[in-house]
């Protein structure tokens, strides 16, 4: 049965005031799609009674059967609240009516980027948190990239019925193992967050920490008690909540309130979360899985909980789940919590504009988005491609956070890379209709103003995997969104039946569409690689594109990972380098960058778009940079904006303008294939130190400086003390403490490096953490399983470049590294020797 | 060739490359008493046969190409074919690209009614002179060749093998082939053919013809091209089916092949067994198959997939050109100088996939430079045509260069061009571009890349000719659809002019090269962008609002004038005011190889003497 119609749905998407978009995220089985479903139920879509069990939101086979989420899903749900509740909400609405656009998203850190994709179109996050393993390294992850957003996280601690059920815990121990999880999650949010926003930290006493349980569909906030027995003691409800957390207490002898854990007589107290809250769940509980049943319905009739004649005749489990369900329904308390804390995008987009917008903030669109005004001008951002049922076709899923869309209108189509006011990255189409997203299915609209979530069909072809829609000519781009993964592992694919090809070009297209990480390309080798995030990543992406994309049987290589060259001190000589004519001369000397600087490049914090002057400013201020060569940067290399820098210290040469494009073109192509292994260069400020060029302009022109420049870099990073840097995992492993042993052998094996080891409090599991190489990352999982009987579960995800032991022209280690990358690129097996790059005067 | 362009630019050097470069002479060939040189010099250079050839067809003015190393014996055989035949005897200086190519432009300028081409050739055929190949000889050891050839074949007696050779080792082929089905009792072995001549009819039949084709060449207008290529494409094969027959027949048949027509009757009188420049679909009942000059027959019903190939010859273009248009047959390759034998297929597949991430490349190419580096395979102008219009038809801007032969720094000067395609002999097309600042294709990659009549199959067509549409019947079915697609485009370009909106043009296509959507710009100049430009022409009278670059001109699509606007550098700036004046101070002296001022000079000096 149904309960709202596509009609309510609209028609309240003009009150934007009343509109929630959010995303569940959490680490991975912590519970977030068994607990929306509790959320879609309540919405009526689905029968209550499958809630928990059905996984509504994971709409493909594989989801299902594996029960991970690999794709994040959004569904719109109706939710009306009481006339008296209205009141607790303290941002503007219109009505008792609200719309919840939701997003339910996977909890694999390989999955990570949907996150990315699902926290950019939304304003608050509901954060699931399982209350045995608490606070994980994806649910720090999920965190701190919702509070980089702005993005106002709510929390859910999920999986209460294990605690009750499995550990069988006292009130008193459960009450601090919440606490000490809310605790942590507020440390996270206390590092992490961004002012603007304000005070995010979640508190129990004020309703935006729930407990639950996703699998029996029940969960509640202090608030839901404080309603109860606000009536009962005759207080004010905010009294009440603040009374049912922390230190207070209530001596029933004397019906006093206290913040003592002792009365006067020096009788220990009960906690009045304990008494009030848990205490009845508890009993329940006992009652129930005990089979005193008459106890309970005793309780039931107390707390007003009729069942059905059929429901009484049940035992056990499946009792508890409906009385709870029917007692604290899930669905209830946190749309509740949902639609009074979290910010309807009139509130976010005020915050989130800046963060939001690359364009100044007082041109037309900066206001609209501020002011989500349905009239302004058309700012959507699509943040990624949802396969329809026609094969190859996307609807292209974004906000709207200004203006309003509407099927037919022209608009703007801005990929990433456009500039404003050139042509490059734009297109102007007309949108051909628009769609609500429902979980499997979709619902046909005819416009949508500003605030809310939608697919758009029509506009698939021309973007990638996502972009800027606007229908103003001067709007800047919505920022490009940054991921916490990159695509670090690689495998080659080929057709079995050459005769596919054609079809495997087309997959990989579809394939780069529907993922908002993956990566597919052509190596210089001629053979097609997917890059992912990891091995699962790879493994989903490759049946996808075996199964749904390309549609032919395909042969896939052994993964690979990329490496980086660098350098690690200052070259030893500098680096000179002739023309192929002989008549000019560059001098070059290489310089490591230094780990902090590069980071921040790839940060993003120190960019080739920054205005030159603010960029040396940080760079002498913060990098120890000479202010003067600071502001003489010539290029950032590969691709315009990796982490090498191109510096030109010269003095006084004649031309030098001139020289300065073929010497950057040369910059990144060097930078693009570096000298031993090409691969990428990582790390290496080159500092042209003097010129010296041909008096006439035909014999310095790029065919003699680009060739020139380049053996210059070749030549300067090769006496620099060349290294090369492989990515490493940092791995999250829990188990119990018997399967100790087994990881560490694992670890050894691999190289692996412990960098901590510790207990989760109140539980018998250990955490550990390590750092692995990705090289030697690949059937990890199933060597893991295998050494602890199956009991641990890693966790991988990048961190960082580490730099390999040795010189890479000296180390034999490094030199056969070198050597099989080369071969594996088809290169001559050899290191090309350094006279090659350097002249002599 | 390939080696070639690693080497310094012949631009403006000061010669001193081209002084100490090492050339390997083979002195050894021709002995040093000088009566024994005559002997040694008529046996190698075949100079009874050149005669022979020359006196009968009565040529008066004879072109002698030589290769670089081949040059010190010239003299000799200059004088040689003088004295016995003559005729006047020119010896061409360097080739303007690779020395396997028939110079026929050089040949031109002294009006030589033929050339005689000495040494390794491409075997292309020419279109406009008459050519005789001598290719010299160079010793093979034929029973250890055909013991190599045992320890690769020597299990299965009956195994189809193709042999094939380098030309300079064509004299002992016959020899080795009956060593083998004699003494080694094989039973499949196929020998390839090479021409020792081409274009012989050619004059004889008509002064006419030659210059027809030549002139046609040069015609812009289609219909006329085709008609052209026709001719050239007959003419070769009635060449070649003169070459299949007799001896006497040759002659007969040449001469009576007085116009095209002639000989296309030639043709259809030999009916399937002769082609012209094959492709490589294999069609029933015809199982001759000629590339790069070679001819080979295979037996009724087979094809070359099924056949391994057995060359003789050291490492050669030649040689990765034979791979690479048998990807699918295994080669076995024999060195008769290290007397070695060895598999050589493991590579070529990589090879191909190398080349086939160049065709990605290409394709997402905006900007393509023609580039021309042969000026004697025929129907070359027809190609650099074909190409023009095939990278027009597709919005994208091409710009033709005569540069010689190809090197990184010449290269390089055109940064605005994203990708270069290579029109040259199938010897010389393959060029490895890695250390060129752009990729340089072949036309068929160009065609797969541009065309989507065309896909990557693995398949690989070295010689152009064979890409060309109406080249032959055979086979040509598929590219006059990918012509006829392409006239469509074009016209349905010139009928949509307006109408830019519409979705198939602009759609920006995946790049498998960066994994994201490209792009393509268009260049094209549509109606549209002539109206402008005549409205551009006609407002130009009215005053013009300067942009921010104070510059009046608007660019219509261009692709070089876009990239002068994206450059940082554009031209010398006249800093009024802002310059602060100093005082002249000296300059630099000495020569621009290394001015006096600079470290080592005086090293530099004493090295000198």
């Amino acid at each position: 049965m149904v309960n709202f119609t596509i009609d309510q749905i609209r028609e309240l998407m003009d009150k934007v005031t009343n509109v929630r978009n959010m995303s569940v995220i959490a680490h991975v089985d912590h519970g977030k799609s068994t607990l929306t479903d509790s959320l879609v139920s309540m919405a009526g879509i689905i029968s209550s009674a499958r809630a928990g069990d059905a996984r509504f939101m994971d709409t493909r086979q594989d989801e299902q059967d594996r029960g991970i989420t690999i794709k994040s899903t959004a569904i719109s749900l109706y939710f009306a609240m009481t006339e008296e509740d209205l009141p607790d909400i303290k941002q503007k609405s219109d009505g008792t009516g609200f719309v919840i656009n939701l997003i339910d998203s996977p909890g694999h850190v390989d999955f990570s980027s949907e996150v990315t994709a699902a926290l950019r179109v939304t304003d608050g996050a509901l954060v699931v948190v399982d209350c045995v393993d608490g606070v994980c390294v994806q649910t720090e992850t999920v965190l701190r990239q919702a509070l980089g957003e702005r993005i106002k996280p709510v929390v859910v601690i999920n999986k209460v019925d294990r605690a009750l059920l499995e550990l069988q815990v006292t009130k008193e121990d459960l009450y601090t193992s919440f606490q000490r999880t809310i605790e942590s999650v507020n440390v996270i949010i206390a590092t992490y967050n961004d002012k603007v926003i304000g005070d995010v930290m979640v508190y129990p006493e004020q309703g935006t920490v729930a407990f639950a349980s996703g699998l029996h569909g029940w969960a509640f906030t202090i608030r839901q008690f404080a309603v109860r027995y606000a009536k009962k003691f005759g207080v004010d409800r905010s009294k009440m909540m603040e009374k049912l957390w922390g230190e207070n207490y209530f001596n029933p002898a004397t019906k006093k309130w206290t913040t003592k854990s002792a009365d006067a007589a020096g009788k220990p107290l009960e906690r009045a979360f304990n008494m009030f809250v848990l205490d009845p769940i508890f009993k329940l509980f006992d009652s129930i899985m005990n089979f005193k049943k008459d106890i309970a319905f005793k309780m039931l009739e107390k707390l007003e909980i009729t069942l059905k004649n059929d429901e009484k005749e049940m035992e056990g489990k499946l009792l508890l789940k409906t009385v709870m369900k029917k007692f604290l329904p899930a669905g209830e308390a946190l749309l509740e919590m949902i639609v009074i804390h979290l910010p309807s995008p009139v509130t976010a987009q005020k915050y989130r504009v800046e963060n939001l917008y690359e364009g100044p903030m007082d041109d037309e669109c900066a206001k609209g988005i501020a002011n989500c005004d349905p009239n302004g001008p058309l700012m959507l951002y699509v943040s990624k491609m949802v396969p329809t049922s026609d094969k190859g076709r996307f609807y292209a899923f974004g906000r709207v956070f200004s203006g309003t869309v509407r099927a037919g209108l022209k608009v703007r189509i801005q990929g990433p890379n456009y500039i404003p006011g050139s042509k490059t990255d734009l297109f102007v189409k007309s949108v051909q209709r628009i769609v609500l997203m429902m979980g499997r299915g979709v619902e046909p609209i005819e416009d949508c103003p500003a605030g809310n979530i939608v697919g758009l069909v029509g506009i698939d072809q021309f973007l990638l995997k996502s972009g800027t829609i606007t229908t103003s000519d001067t709007a800047h781009n919505l920022k490009v969104m940054k991921f916490s993964v990159s695509p670090v592992v690689q495998v080659a694919v080929e057709c079995k039946n050459p005769a596919d090809l054609p079809k495997l070009v087309e997959g990989l297209k579809r394939l780069s569409k529907s993922d908002p990480c993956v990566l597919c390309f052509t190596s210089e080798t001629g053979e097609h690689i997917v890059a992912g995030s990891g091995e699962l990543h790879l493994e989903i992406c490759l049946k996808d594109l075996e199964e749904d994309h390309a549609q032919i049987p395909i042969r896939k290589s052994d993964p690979v990972v990329q490496y980086k060259e660098t350098i690690q001190a200052e070259s030893s000589v500098t680096a000179l380098a002739k023309s192929p004519n002989k008549h000019n001369r560059i001098f070059m000397k290489a310089i490591p960058l230094g780990e902090e600087l590069t980071l921040a490049i790839e940060a993003g914090k120190v960019g080739p778009r920054d205005e030159f002057k603010a960029r040396a400013r940080i760079l002498s201020d913060e990098f120890e940079w000479d202010n003067q060569e600071a502001r003489k940067i010539w290029a950032f290399g590969p691709d315009a904006n990796g982490a090498n820098l191109m510096v030109d210290l010269t003095k006084g040469v004649a031309y030098l303008n001139e020289i300065k494009d073929s010497c950057v073109a040369a910059f990144q192509w060097a930078t693009r294939e570096g000298v031993f292994a090409e691969e990428q260069m990582r790390g290496c400020r080159f500092n042209i130190l003097d010129v010296v060029l041909h008096a006439d302009a035909i014999h310095r022109g790029g065919g003699q400086i680009i060739p020139a420049c380049r053996s210059a870099i070749y030549g300067a990073a090769y006496v620099a003390q060349p290294g090369l840097m492989e990515p490493i995992y940092l791995v999250e492993i829990t188990c119990p403490e018997t399967a100790m042993g087994g990881i560490y052998s694992v670890l050894n094996k691999r190289r692996g490096h412990t960098i901590g080891e510790e207990q989760r409090p109140g539980t018998p599991m250990y955490v550990v953490k390590a750092h692995l190489p990705i090289a030697e990352s690949f059937g990890f999982t199933a060597d893991l399983r295998q050494a602890t009987g199956g009991q641990a579960f890693p966790q991988s995800v990048f961190d960082h470049w580490q730099l390999m032991n040795g010189v890479s022209n000296e180390d034999p280690k490094l030199i056969e590294k070198v050597l099989s990358i080369r071969k594996r690129k088809g290169l001559k097996e050899e290191i090309p020797p350094l006279d090659r790059f350097l002249d002599r005067l | 060739m390939s080696n070639s362009l690693s080497g310094p630019s012949n631009f403006a050097d000061d010669g001193s490359a081209v002084i100490a470069r090492q050339i390997e002479v083979h002195h050894s060939k021709l002995a040093s008493e000088a009566q024994d040189k005559i002997n040694a010099c008529s046996d190698i250079y075949e100079i009874e046969r050149t005669v022979g050839a020359i006196k009968e067809r009565g040529y008066k003015r004879i072109a002698l190409q030589f290769p670089d190393e081949l040059l010190p014996d010239s003299g000799l055989v200059a004088q040689l074919i003088r004295n016995q035949t003559g005729s006047s005897v020119f010896i061409l200086a360097d080739t303007s690209y690779g020395s396997c190519c028939v110079d026929e432009v050089a040949a031109q300028h002294i009006s030589a009614d033929a050339i005689i081409h000495y040494g390794r050739s491409c075997q292309s055929p020419t279109s406009r002179l008459p050519v005789i190949y001598v290719f010299g000889k160079e010793p093979v050891d034929v029973q250890d060749c055909a013991t190599v050839f045992d320890g690769f074949f020597a299990q299965d007696k009956a195994q189809k093998v193709v042999l094939m050779y380098d030309v300079i080792y064509a004299h002992c082929v016959e020899s080795l082939l009956s060593t083998l089905e004699g003494e080694k009792s094989y039973t499949n072995i196929v020998k390839s053919r090479v021409e020792t001549e081409s274009n012989l009819g050619y004059v004889l039949s008509s002064q006419d013809v030659p210059k027809a084709a030549g002139g046609c060449c040069q015609k812009k207008s289609e219909t006329l091209c085709r008609g052209n290529k026709q001719g050239c494409s007959t003419e070769s094969s009635s060449s070649s089916c003169c070459r299949s027959g007799e001896k006497s027949g040759d002659l007969t048949c040449s001469s009576s092949a007085g116009g095209c027509a002639k000989a296309t009757s030639t043709m259809q009188q030999t009916g399937a067994v002769s082609t012209g420049p094959t492709t490589t679909k294999e069609t029933p009942g015809n199982n001759k198959r000629r590339r790069f000059g070679r001819t080979y027959n295979l037996p009724e019903g087979d094809s070359i997939e099924d056949y391994t190939i057995f060359y003789i010859g050291n490492e050669s273009p030649t040689l990765s050109n034979i791979m690479m248009t048998h990807s699918k047959c295994d080669t076995y390759s024999y060195n008769p100088e290290k007397k070695q034998g060895r598999l050589e297929s493991a590579q070529v597949n990589r090879a191909l996939m190398r080349r086939y991430f160049l065709v990605q490349k290409a394709k997402d190419a905006d900007v393509i430079g023609i580039a021309i580096g042969t000026l004697g395979v025929a129907s070359y102008m027809t190609m650099i045509q074909h190409l023009k219009l095939l990278i027009e038809s597709k919005g994208k801007k091409a710009y033709t260069f005569v540069m010689g032969k190809l090197n990184v720094a010449k290269m390089a000067n055109f940064m605005e061009i994203d990708c270069f395609v290579y029109v040259a002999c199938p010897e010389n097309s393959l060029i490895d571009s890695k250390e060129f600042y752009r990729p340089i294709v072949t036309p068929y990659e160009l065609e797969i890349a541009l065309s989507k009549s065309r896909e990557w199959t693995g398949d690989y067509v070295t010689n152009f000719q064979e890409l060309l549409p109406d080249d032959d019947k055979i086979g040509a079915d598929k590219i006059k659809i990918s012509q006829a697609q392409l006239d469509a485009a074009s016209d349905r370009e010139d009928e949509d002019g307006s109408d830019v909106d519409s979705d198939e043009d602009d759609r920006p296509h995946f790049s498998l090269v960066t994994g994201q959507l490209k792009q393509s710009k268009r260049y094209t100049t549509n109606k549209k962008d002539s109206k402008e430009l005549s409205a551009l022409i006609e407002g130009s009278k009215d005053l013009t609002l300067r942009d921010k670059n104070t510059s009046v001109a608007t660019l219509m699509s261009s692709a070089s004038g876009e990239y002068l606007q994206s450059r940082q550098f554009k031209g010398l700036e006249v800093n009024l005011g802002e310059t602060p004046v100093e005082l002249a101070t000296e300059g630099r002296a000495g020569i621009a190889r290394g001015y006096k001022t600079e470290d080592g000079y005086g090293d530099r000096e004493k090295e000198k003497y």
